[in-house]
């Protein structure tokens, strides 16, 4: 199967001396992956990299073909992505922040917005400012916004934070059924482990900036009581070496 | 170019949606409106000459670009470019399908529009002003004078803008980018106090270069050499803040 994401050799290193040490990944289309690491360990640094907010010191990050370094605007078009925190502009509309956002693509209208207020429950609260939203709103309007414009790709850092139950299951409905029926590939980290092992067909765990394992959530399952059993024992068995 | 016009048009529903920019507007017109009974009053009351309705547009010229459109300048630069890194909506719009180099243009040109807008509104409330309160009449002559000072200020004020632009992406916090540029906006005009030979390669000595235009013999080369002084100053200033905006981690 075609690959949709492809790191090779991903390198950062912070100031600390922290950050990510040589990542490698290959990422199938349709894929939905979950990476996994404690705090610090560098998943969201390497998002940030994966989507051209930062600039790697080495390696490179592929999607669809096309590099983030050198392709920016062909690799970032089939691409859509909550990084840290879903963000919005707190003085437009829920609609207004959608639409500033689909005038970079062409096939999404006002129609497109609907649908997709509409799918993550916000249809009702269109014309209110995030700014009066709660926690849980606004990561609804961020899946809005990364789904827009129908990506290919859909990197996503801690979907599913402030959200209800409700929600949770609404949001992991929308990733399954995109990666069935229309082959979007879907990159997670979340610390919401259990929803990572309901969601994902893979998982990568990185820990002190690099990749210690990926793995199949079925072969996990396989060997392992659960995703949090095999999580502890790969960071505990990284630790003592 | 889609892109850079579709970050255009993005970048002005902000401005507008915002209302710093209206206000700046309001602000502008209620400065002309007062300015206007001031010296009707003075005029009236101590006899003083005062200004001509043709005088008045370039008296409120002189005025708007040393204090206020500065200050509007500012605010709105710090407005789009810190406001949105300390908001974090920076990268909402970095992740999507547009390279560094057009958001950063377009977010130039959407504050160059905001600049125009002020100077062109000012000049016809100044104008509609200094008509009613003033009785002299305007001639054509007076009209192309008036248009013309204000379109070439518009240069000096982007050079001020790209001035903030390179202070906003070298120190991220909004309110220290609004000293600094004051700081340096007095700075360079005492300077042109202190070092008068060398007055003319200060971008603030160039707020002034209309004067040159509405002169009885346009100095042509004097003109000329402003502008590409102007011209320096932009490129600089540009690629400066591109660099730094570029290589930016968000």
């Amino acid at each position: 199967m075609e690959n949709a994401i492809e790191i090779k050799n991903l390198c950062k290193t912070y100031k600390n001396g922290r950050g990510i040490d040589n990542i490698n990944l290959d990422i199938s289309s349709g894929d939905i992956f979950g990476f996994l690491g404690p705090n610090g360990a560098g998943k969201t640094t390497a998002m940030k990299i994966m989507t051209g907010l930062m600039k790697p010191d080495r390696g490179d990050v592929k999607i669809l073909g096309h590099s983030i370094l050198t392709e920016f605007e062909k690799a970032i078009y089939n691409v859509g992505c909550i990084i840290e925190t879903a963000e919005a502009y707190p003085y437009l509309t829920a609609f207004e922040n959608l639409r500033q956002f689909s005038r970079y693509y062409k096939d999404v209208d006002t129609g497109r917005i609907m649908e997709i207020l509409d799918a993550v429950g916000l249809l009702k609260y269109k014309d209110e400012k995030p700014a009066r939203f709660s926690l849980g709103m606004k990561q609804r309007l961020g899946i809005a916004s990364s789904l827009l414009s129908k990506p290919r790709v859909v990197i996503l850092d801690e979907p599913l934070n402030g959200m209800d139950v409700e929600g949770m299951i609404n949001v992991r409905n929308i990733i399954k059924n995109l990666a069935e029926n229309e082959g979007t590939t879907f990159f997670i980290s979340s610390h919401l482990i259990h929803d990572i092992e309901l969601t994902c067909k893979h998982v990568g765990i990185l820990y002190n900036g690099r990749v210690i394992n990926v793995d199949s959530t079925e072969n996990i399952l396989n060997s392992y009581a659960s995703l949090e059993n095999y999580f502890i024992s790969e960071v505990e068995r990284n630790d003592r070496i | 170019m889609i892109e850079f016009k579709q970050a255009l048009i993005n970048e002005i529903e902000k401005l507008y949606k915002k209302k710093k920019a209206a206000a700046a507007v309001v602000l502008s017109l209620i400065f002309i409106v007062f300015g206007q009974i001031f010296i009707s009053l003075v005029r009236n009351n101590f006899g003083v000459q005062g200004v001509s309705s043709s005088e008045f547009p370039l008296l409120i010229l002189s005025i708007i670009i040393n204090i206020l459109l500065p200050l509007f300048v500012a605010l709105v630069t710090i407005d789009s470019f810190c406001g949105e890194f300390s908001q974090n909506t920076m990268k909402i719009t970095l992740t999507r399908p547009i390279t560094r180099l057009k958001l950063y243009s377009a977010k130039i040109a959407s504050i160059c529009i905001f600049i125009f807008s002020i100077l062109v509104l000012s000049m016809i409330f100044s104008i509609i002003s200094g008509l009613i309160f003033n009785s002299n009449s305007f001639n054509l002559s007076d009209i192309f004078k008036i248009t013309i000072s204000y379109i070439v200020t518009l240069f000096p004020m982007v050079i001020l803008c790209l001035v903030i632009v390179l202070l906003a992406n070298i120190f991220k916090n909004g309110i220290a980018v609004f000293f600094l540029s004051i700081l340096v906006f007095i700075a360079f005009k005492s300077m042109e106090i202190f070092f008068p030979a060398y007055s003319g390669i200060f971008f603030t000595s160039m707020f002034g270069w209309y004067n040159l235009w509405i002169m009885d013999n346009i100095p042509l080369l004097k003109i000329f050499r402003e502008f590409m002084m102007m011209l320096s100053y932009a490129i600089i200033l540009y690629t400066a803040g591109y660099y730094i905006f570029d290589n930016k981690d968000f």
